[in-house]
Parts: structure tokens; sequence; C-alpha cells
């Protein structure tokens, strides 16, 4: 089980690797092979994630590191879903070191099997979990896209030469998968929000219990509830969509990772 | 009679300087320059990269000082062209190989149409004639011996380029094209390649956006529907004529809140330029001018160096060629002279061949005498004209003008006080 996260990990590190090969380069053939690295590295993930089933009892799925772990699975899986429909050449190379950092930090920390915390069985906080990991996913893709956007953007004002540029997704391109990243991700943040409440109702008989992460949770809610109503009313244009993703996920990235560790 | 060539182009001088000195009408600055003592003949070549006055002159010195006074307060920026140099520098440029994009085809017509128009202006004689006309060969032949024009990365293709990294697909998306212009047009069918179907034509004179919008399938407007135009464009290409930008930061603002903030692009090679600098300065808007292009086709120039050896390799020759036959040109003073002098000396020898004779000759006799004394001084000058005239190089073209003159006593001579008498 371990030897599967490892191997999934060796692969989203080469997949990563090579992408950013490609665009350094700049070397398509490089680009295409991270590509289809990453999307290799999502299968043995897959196997991995279906070898915790084999562990009796299997371990809970709350744990903070299978949760990223989860999120990156997710965050591969929507992005090779995106370069189906879209030129994403260069986005792999954000992506693969960011599941190969979860993935491995995984391996070298696998929580052990045992009994799950008390009310963490059943539907409601698989749902949590599931629908929390995925938002986290999307909107992580949102920021990794709003900061290829910034520097795209950056590139194309500066007039600097095309030697590079078919390497790097088109801004529209990029300001398409923050706008569909930035909206699935906020509706899968919204499910998460309501199951983890109806769990917390259920286990404690209250919505509410006014912890660390809810209380932030909260807040980033609110934060992306502004972000999208701004997004979507032609408030902002797509440079300013894209530098909000980034500050969005940053503040995400805080309150899922950095408070979970300090709690 | 030399040449002499002054000019600014995109290395020498920023778009900001060349579009002060862009000429739209070129009659005036030829009749100008063609009634002035200093100069002889005169072509003005002025395009979006280059702004360039090309003369034939006695004195080459106070031309120069002439021409420098049209680009005053930049002079800095210009650079001089002196004989043989200046023969070279309209070759290259004919040929491309001066070009922002190098090899791109759309110089050539342009030289011609300047050349066209020194023509009807009576501003062009034998000598600019000659040079561009070697020009026009020489590109020809830089075309066909060379690739430096095979898979041309012109300004259209690097305008295509940079118009996908803004956007993914273009068949959702609108052009507007304001004002016309070869460039502008063939950006606009490379777009159309690749899936533009959206063209909107603004021009000043309707009639004018009419007749564009039918090879493009476009529909047409004036300028006063630019505002409408621009919220609902997202590719703008621009080149029209103009002392004043055509569109500037408010109008862009103002379009961009129509548009809910979405990227607009614009290829501005307009000479004065036709979008404010300031418009770049906004967010999700890109300005590409004149400079930009040149700034991200670099590679292209170095794709093309060892294209470009081969291509200066044929200027060279070229060149080598038109200077023999200026050479041989510098020649046909002398030539009259010596030949005029031969009839004087024919003329007077044969009437005193005459006078001596016993009898007064027939009408016969005397045009046989005159044929025959013809002949001889012909057959006797045959050869040292016949030299004279073949196209050598110019040192020793020079020498064989000073054998000439001293040889049959031509000291005199002064090959300068023909300027406008010879023939090609």
């Amino acid at each position: 089980m371990i030897e599967l996260y490892q191997i999934a990990a060796a692969l989203y590190l080469a997949a990563g690797i090579g992408s950013l090969l490609g665009l350094l380069l700049p070397s398509p053939k490089m680009s295409r092979g991270g590509a289809w690295g990453l999307a290799v590295a999502a299968v043995v993930h897959s196997a991995a994630f279906a070898s915790l089933h084999t562990m009796n009892p299997p371990p809970p799925l709350t744990d903070l590191v299978l949760v990223l772990s989860l999120a990156a699975w997710m965050s591969v899986l929507a992005l090779l879903a995106l370069m189906w429909w879209l030129r994403l050449p260069g986005l792999a190379a954000a992506v693969g070191p960011f599941a190969f950092l979860s993935v491995f930090v995984t391996a070298l920390q696998l929580p052990d099997a045992g009994p799950a915390r008390a009310g963490a069985t059943g539907i409601l906080p698989h749902a949590h979990v599931i629908l929390g990991a995925g938002s986290l996913a999307l909107l992580g893709l949102a920021g990794v896209a709003g900061g290829f956007f910034l520097l795209e953007h950056r590139r194309l004002k500066s007039k600097r030469s095309l030697r590079i540029a078919w390497s790097l997704p088109s801004l529209e391109a990029l300001d398409n998968v923050n706008a569909v990243s930035l909206s699935v991700g906020f509706v899968l943040l919204s499910l998460g929000m309501l199951t983890g409440m109806a769990w917390r109702e259920k286990v404690m008989g209250a919505f509410w219990a006014g912890g660390s992460h809810e209380l932030w949770m909260v807040v980033v809610w609110l934060l992306y509830a502004g972000l999208v109503s701004l997004r979507f009313l032609g408030e902002q244009g797509a440079r300013q969509s894209a530098a909000s993703a980034v500050a969005g996920f940053a503040f995400l990235l805080f309150a899922v990772v950095g408070v979970g560790m300090w709690a | 009679m030399r040449l002499l060539l002054v000019g600014m182009n995109h290395e020498s001088a920023s778009v900001e300087v060349r579009e002060q000195f862009a000429v739209d009408d070129p009659a005036l600055i030829l009749d100008k320059l063609v009634a002035s003592e200093e100069v002889g003949e005169a072509v003005v070549v002025s395009t979006c990269n280059r702004v360039e006055l090309c003369v034939t002159t006695p004195h080459v010195e106070s031309a120069q000082h002439r021409l420098l006074n049209f680009f005053a307060g930049e002079e800095a920026s210009t650079y001089v062209h002196v004989g043989r140099d200046a023969a070279t520098h309209v070759l290259r440029v004919a040929s491309s190989i001066d070009s922002m994009v190098v090899g791109e085809p759309q110089i050539l017509g342009q030289m011609k149409d300047a050349y066209r128009a020194a023509v009807e202006q009576g501003a062009c004689g034998p000598v600019l004639s000659r040079l561009f006309q070697r020009a026009f060969s020489t590109a020809k032949r830089v075309k066909n011996e060379t690739g430096i024009a095979q898979k041309p990365v012109s300004v259209a293709r690097v305008a295509v380029d940079l118009a996908r990294q803004t956007f993914e697909r273009f068949d959702d998306k609108t052009a507007l094209l304001i004002g016309a212009g070869e460039m502008i047009e063939l950006a606009l069918v490379a777009l159309q390649r690749e899936g533009l179907e959206q063209v909107r034509i603004a021009n000043r004179t309707v009639a004018n956006a009419d007749a564009l919008a039918a090879r493009f399938g476009a529909t047409s407007h004036g300028l006063d529907e630019l505002p409408d135009l621009l919220a609902d464009a997202d590719v703008v290409l621009t080149s029209t004529g103009g002392d004043r930008p055509l569109i500037n930061a408010a109008d862009v603002e103002q379009a961009l809140g129509r548009r809910r903030r979405r990227p607009l692009f614009f290829i501005d090679i307009g000479v004065p330029r036709n979008v404010d600098p300031a418009v770049d300065e906004l967010d999700n808007i890109f300005l590409y001018d004149v400079d930009d292009l040149q700034m991200v086709s670099n590679r292209n120039a170095e794709k093309r160096k060892n294209e470009a050896r081969r291509a200066e390799g044929i200027v060279q020759e070229e060149e080598q060629r038109f200077d023999g036959w200026l050479v041989a040109l510098e020649a046909v003073p002398t030539i009259r002279h010596l030949r005029e002098g031969a009839e004087d000396m024919r003329r007077s020898e044969f009437e005193r061949a005459i006078s001596r004779l016993s009898g007064e000759p027939s009408d016969e006799e005397r045009r046989i005498l005159e044929h025959m004394t013809k002949s001889i001084v012909n057959k006797l000058l045959h050869a040292p004209v016949a030299r004279l005239r073949a196209e050598t190089d110019r040192e020793e073209g020079m020498a064989m003008r000073e054998a000439a003159r001293a040889l049959f006593g031509l000291d005199d001579l002064d090959t300068n006080d023909d300027k406008g008498e010879v023939d090609e």
C-alpha cells in the first residue's frame, strides 16, 4: 500500500519535472509526456486509494493527510478533464509537484488502521470530506490558472519574445479554467460546509460549535462568495479575477492546512 | 553625380520618432528636393518602419545638410549613406534584409510605390531609375535563390501568434480593421484562416470600407461608430493615416466597461500610431505597435541569419553591377567631348581638304568624302569609346577616363557640368 503511494509520488514528480522542462526548453514532446505522466500517476494514485480499503478497519478519511492526498488526486483528474477541452500546456508543471508533495507526505505519514473517530463513518462524513477535498482541488486549480494568467499577462505586456509562447496556455483558456474551477469549486465548498454542519448536528446535536476550523471555513466561504459575485457580475476583469483566485487559494490553504495543523 | 541617402528606420529610431517624419504624400517633398540646386534626382520611401530620402547630388555635403534638415531635431536618429553604401542600402531594403521581419514581402511593394510616385512627379532620372530597377531585380533574385522568403514570418504571422496567446479560439471573436494596407489585410486573412468569422471594417471614407468589406465578407462602418465597434471587438487591427491617435485611453476604458472587461487585443502598425500608447497601461488590454512586433519577432531574425548571409552576397554582386553601370555613365561626358572634338577636327580637316581641290566637287563626291572621313573617325574612336562605356569597377573606370582625357587632350573637361543631360 505504501509502495503504491511511493510509486504515485515518484510518477507525479517525474510528470512535474517533465512538464517544467517542456515549458522551459521549450519542448512540446516533454509537455505531452508530462501530461501523460500525470495521467499514469493518477491511475496509480487511484489504486493506492482503493488499497486503503484492504485495511481492516480502513484509516479514517477525515485525517488531514488523506484529505490533502484526495484533493491532489482530484485536482489532477480535474486538470486532465480540462485538458480535453482546452489547450493547457504548462499547467501540469504546477499541479504535478503539488500532487507529489501531498502523496509524498501521505506515504510518510499514512495513518494507522484503527477505529474511526466517533461518528466519522457513514455518508455524511464521507460526503463532507469528498466535497471539501473537491473544493480544495478546484479552487487550487483556479489559483494555479490565476498564477499562470498573471505570468502570461505580464509577459504579453512586456512584449517579450514568442519563444516559449506555444508552451503556455492562452489567457482565454486560463480565464476559462479559472471561471469553471472557481464556480464548481465554490459550489463544492458550499455543499461541503452544509454536509459538515449536518454531520456535526447528527453527532453533537448542533450545527455550529464555534471551533476554529468552522470559523475559518466560514471566513473562506464569505471570501469566495465575494470573489464569485465579483467575477460573475462582471465587476472584475480577467486579471483581477486571476489575482483574486491566487489570493483566495492562499487563504484557503492557510485555513485548511495551517489551521488544521495548528488545531 | 553621387548617390546620397539619409533616413531613419526601426533600428535607428523608435516609432515615436519615426511617426513625426512619416510622409503621407511624397509629391511636395519630391518637388522641393529636385527644385534645389544640390539635388538631381530624388525618391522618398516612407513605410511604417522607415523614412528615407534617396537622391543624386553633385555636392554631397550641402545635399546632406539639406536632407538632414528634413529630420530636424532628430538628426541623431538618422543614418547617412553615400555612394556605393547608399546603393547597397537600397538593394538591402528592397530585398527585405533590412526589414523588421527579415524576409517579409511587403517592403518590395512599398519600394515600388515610392519609385512610381517619384517617376510620376518627374523626380526620378536615369540614375535612381536604374538603381531602383536593380533593387527590384535583386529582391527577385534573393527571393528565388535563398530561403529568406520561404515560410516567411511576416508581421501578419507575428500578429496572429500574439493573438493566439490571448485567445483560445477565434470563431467566436470579432475583429475590427481600421484603415487599410497590405500588412494589416494580410493579418486579417491570417486570422480568418484561424477561424475568425466576424469582421468589421471602419474607414474615414465609408466607400473604401465598403470595398474592403466586400472582399472580406465584413460589415463596413464610418469612424464615428468606433465607440460601439470597440465594445464589440476582440482584435483591433489599425493602419490608417492621421497626425493624432484615433483611439485614446478614455475610449478604450469606456469600451472595456461595456464589454465587461473582456481582453482586447490591438495591433497598430500605423505610423504615426493610431492608438494612444497610454492604452497599453490598461488592464486586459494588449497593444502592439510596429516596434513591439519587432521585439517579439527577433527569433525570426535569428533563424534567418544564414539565409540573410546568402542574400547579402547577392546584394553585393548586384551592387557591383550597378556601380559598373554608374562608372560607365560617368564616362558619358568624356565620350561626348571626345566625339565632339573629333567631329570638330574632322569637319575642319574636311573643309580644308575641299578648299585645296582644283575644282568644286560635286554633291555626290562631297557626300562620299564626308562619309569616308566620318567612317575613319568612328572606327578610330570605336575601341576607346567601347572601353570607356564598359561596365567596369570604379578605379579602372576612373583610370580609363583620365587616360582618355590625357591622350585626347580633354583635360579641361568637367564631368559635373552635365547635370540632367546624360542619357542612360
